[in-house]
């Protein structure tokens, strides 16, 4: 297998896929008509309902959807199964489930007035269903948060050549807010600053690096600043880790637990102990976690021109560069037979196919059966519920024709897949490392094939801070809208909710508990499951939808379904191996423990809530099956 | 009322594309601003209209021509029902 192939069959499944199954779909069942008047031209208030441009929407839309989902998500499966179930998943996902999902999503709100999913689902199916997904989508957040912080905190504090990348990144963003809206530059003009002194910044981490002639590792005066602040703030415990914040990962998927070396056998690290597994928390650990969040709290609360904005404006710039940059050398790698520097082809993949089916299940262990727990650990890039909320309300009412669904929903979910692919490509052709680390040494490796060899250690630092600046504007988003979600949701129970810092700031101590606490991998998997079963709901919105409207709604039945039995089943694994490897063992200390404990409870709450949400979409879809009930009242009319 | 978008060279749909992704989001930002602003000031001004008397009627009624344009499309935004989701894009 080699790059080529994967491009080769993303190119084939997605022009099947969009030509022989979507457009029937549109065509067919939803009817959709450029004739039709949608809620943007219905409703133009010249603000949230605008008619836009179909180029224009699709490039919002997909800009939207894609983050660090496609990638973190396709690392960790390929890790635990190898990169034929997690290619296998991608293709087949998103050609029968997630274009469907999100081009539904839009299209059920144009047709219900640009009302959310949200809205549209508390006047189809039952009033509490409303509530049941902001249960979901607020755990949705704190895991995603919990996920993401773990990961970055995990690289900024082991690589000295990716932090200094970042930081710019942080003083640009500034830079640029104030020169866009203060000083009204021009935007190319100031882009072109900050794009490239941020671009320099990460590519310079590695410069100067060497090896001595004993072999030693020496950091360039970039990496040397960093690691000069790292032991300033290990010197604090006198070089020692922090005893009480000790915790295990029975998984082994923790960012902190070096990758096997050449003999399968994990080295004992600064954070790791072979012996005992325990993971050890150092306070540069610490300084970075809280970094991160002083990053976050920025990007929450200053006003969004200020700060968060502008990041990820000098954040999209870096990352379309790196990945468009690594899609070519995809492609042009085994072309041209490209080499790297130990004189291995680029293009060829290392990573085994199938590394377990992981159906056995052992007594006390941890255990990743392929179903389920492949179809939550991939979830963008196949099929996300994030997506279907964001284009209920972001997307649907800006769309100009109804013609334009397929192509704007649709073809985002396809694009956004092929990001994935590329992530799968990435971290399937090298040969060692962990998580963000083999994602960002599969770049180095692709941008060698155009550039050179000698540039393979900057395009691995360049792999890092598009990691990094990726997983980072996202969570500062997160962050943001869970201020916004605390506040609008128990703000009028308790008032201090209502202030900005604090909904933050609260935000941040779950977080953190999450951080300090979980397990990597089961909170990974437990954001995974709430992000598809929201999925499952929203496709179950549109399916009770179709069945009201008297439509065929078997292309979003039957992904209904299997999407939630596979996330329940899901839910039920993870906190079945945090019973099992965590919480029943009390000599592991009291803080992991407390954490497993803490994610059974949102396991039991999601299942909960998912079977409450199973049950009034089972009753509306009879209702309407038997045509006994109309849409309730309010409910947008058939059209 | 045109219904076949005219057709456009590669160049014109990439850039539209860019845009898009990278400053679509920036411009409706501001006018997101601009509008909860503008919006903030015919509350004020006109908010008997809504039964929210705040400024006297002399002073509202010398300022009606120029709100007149913006009236329904305050209302609309203002008297739409919204939930939390609503408030998060």
């Amino acid at each position: 297998m080699n790059t080529l192939y994967v491009v080769v069959i993303a190119a084939v499944v997605i022009y099947v896929a969009y030509n022989f199954y979507a457009k029937r779909i549109d065509r067919n069942v939803i009817q959709s008509d450029a004739k039709r008047a949608t809620p943007a031209k219905m409703y133009m208030d010249g603000v949230d309902f605008m008619p836009t441009n179909r180029n224009v929407l699709y490039g919002y839309h997909f800009k939207s959807i894609a983050a660090a989902g496609p990638i973190v998500g396709v690392i960790t499966a390929a890790n635990l199964w190898g990169w034929l179930p997690a290619l296998l998943w991608l293709v087949l996902g998103v050609s029968f489930i997630g274009w469907a999902s999100d081009y539904s999503a839009i299209m059920l709100s144009v047709r219900n007035e640009g009302n959310s999913l949200s809205a549209v689902s508390h006047k189809l199916i039952a009033p509490r269903t409303r509530t049941i997904l902001f249960v979901f989508i607020f755990f949705y957040l704190l895991l995603i948060a919990g996920a993401f912080i773990g990961i970055l905190a995990a690289i900024l504090s082991a690589r000295p050549d990716v932090p200094f990348g970042i930081f710019m990144l942080a003083v640009m963003g500034l830079l640029a807010g104030q020169m866009l809206y203060r000083w009204k530059m021009d935007l190319i003009v100031v882009t072109a600053i900050v794009v490239v002194v941020a671009l320099a910044s990460m590519i310079l981490g590695p410069y100067g690096r060497h090896t001595d002639a004993d072999g030693k590792l020496i950091q360039g005066p970039v990496g040397q600043l960093v690691v000069s602040v790292n032991v300033a703030f290990n010197n604090l415990t006198g070089g020692k880790p922090i005893e009480a914040l000790s915790t295990v990962d029975p998984t082994a998927a923790d960012p902190r637990i070096p990758a096997p070396n050449a003999e399968g056998v994990r080295p004992t690290t600064a954070t790791y102990d072979a012996e005992t597994g325990q993971i050890k928390t150092m306070p540069s650990y610490l300084f970075w976690t809280l970094f991160l969040f002083v990053f976050s709290y920025l990007g929450a609360n200053l006003p969004i021109w200020r700060f968060a904005q502008p990041v990820n404006y000098i954040g999209f710039w870096i990352t379309l560069l790196t990945i468009g940059l690594s899609a070519v050398g995809a492609v042009l790698a085994p072309l041209i037979g490209a080499v790297d520097s130990t004189g291995a082809a680029i293009g060829t993949f290392v990573l085994p196919a199938v590394k377990t089916l992981g159906f056995a299940a052992e007594a006390g262990k941890a255990w990743q059966p392929l179903w389920p727990m492949l179809f939550v650990t991939i979830a963008c890039g196949a099929i996300s519920g994030w997506h279907a909320l964001f284009g209920s309300i972001g997307t649907a009412r800006q769309l100009e024709y109804e013609t334009d669904g397929l192509p704007v929903g649709g073809g985002a979910m396809f694009t956004e897949n092929t990001l994935a692919l590329l992530s799968l490509v990435a971290v399937s052709i090298v040969g060692v490392g962990g998580g963000g680390g083999r994602f960002a040494a599969g770049v180095g490796k692709l941008l060698s094939a155009i550039f050179g060899t000698a540039f393979e250690p900057f395009g691995t630092a360049l792999g890092f801070g598009a990691f990094v600046v990726i997983v980072l504007t996202v969570t500062q988003l997160v962050f943001r809208v869970m201020r916004v979600t605390l506040t609008e949701w128990v703000g009028e129970a308790v008032p201090v909710a209502r202030n900005a810092n604090f909904s933050t700031i609260f935000s941040m101590v779950l977080t953190l508990a999450l951080v300090l606490t979980g397990t990597w991998v089961y909170l990974w998997q437990m954001f995974g499951a709430a992000n598809q079963l929201m999925a499952a709901l929203s496709l179950l919105v549109v399916t009770v939808w179709l069945k009201s409207q008297k439509r065929n709604p078997a292309y979003a039945l039957w992904p209904t379904l299997f999407m939630y039995i596979t996330t329940l089943a899901a839910t039920a694994v993870t906190a079945r191996n945090l019973y099992v490897t965590i919480a029943t063992k009390p000599e592991l200390g009291a803080l992991p423990v407390g954490g497993a404990w803490a994610m059974i409870i949102v396991a039991v709450l999601l299942i909960v809530a998912a079977l409450f949400i199973g049950w009034d979409g089972y009753n509306a879809y009879q209702r309407y099956a038997r045509g006994t009930m109309a849409p309730a009242a309010g409910a947008a009319a058939a059209r | 009322m045109t219904t076949t978008p005219p057709k456009k060279s590669i160049w014109q749909n990439l850039r539209e594309v860019m845009y898009g992704m990278a400053t679509h989001d920036m411009s409706r930002y501001a006018v997101r601003t601009r509008a909860s602003m503008e919006h903030l000031f015919i509350l004020i001004t006109m908010g008997d209209l809504i039964g929210v008397p705040i400024l006297p009627p002399y002073y509202s009624l010398r300022l009606l021509p120029y709100v007149v344009p913006q009236i329904s499309t305050w209302k609309r935004r203002l008297l739409r029902e919204k939930d939390i989701s609503d408030a998060m894009f």
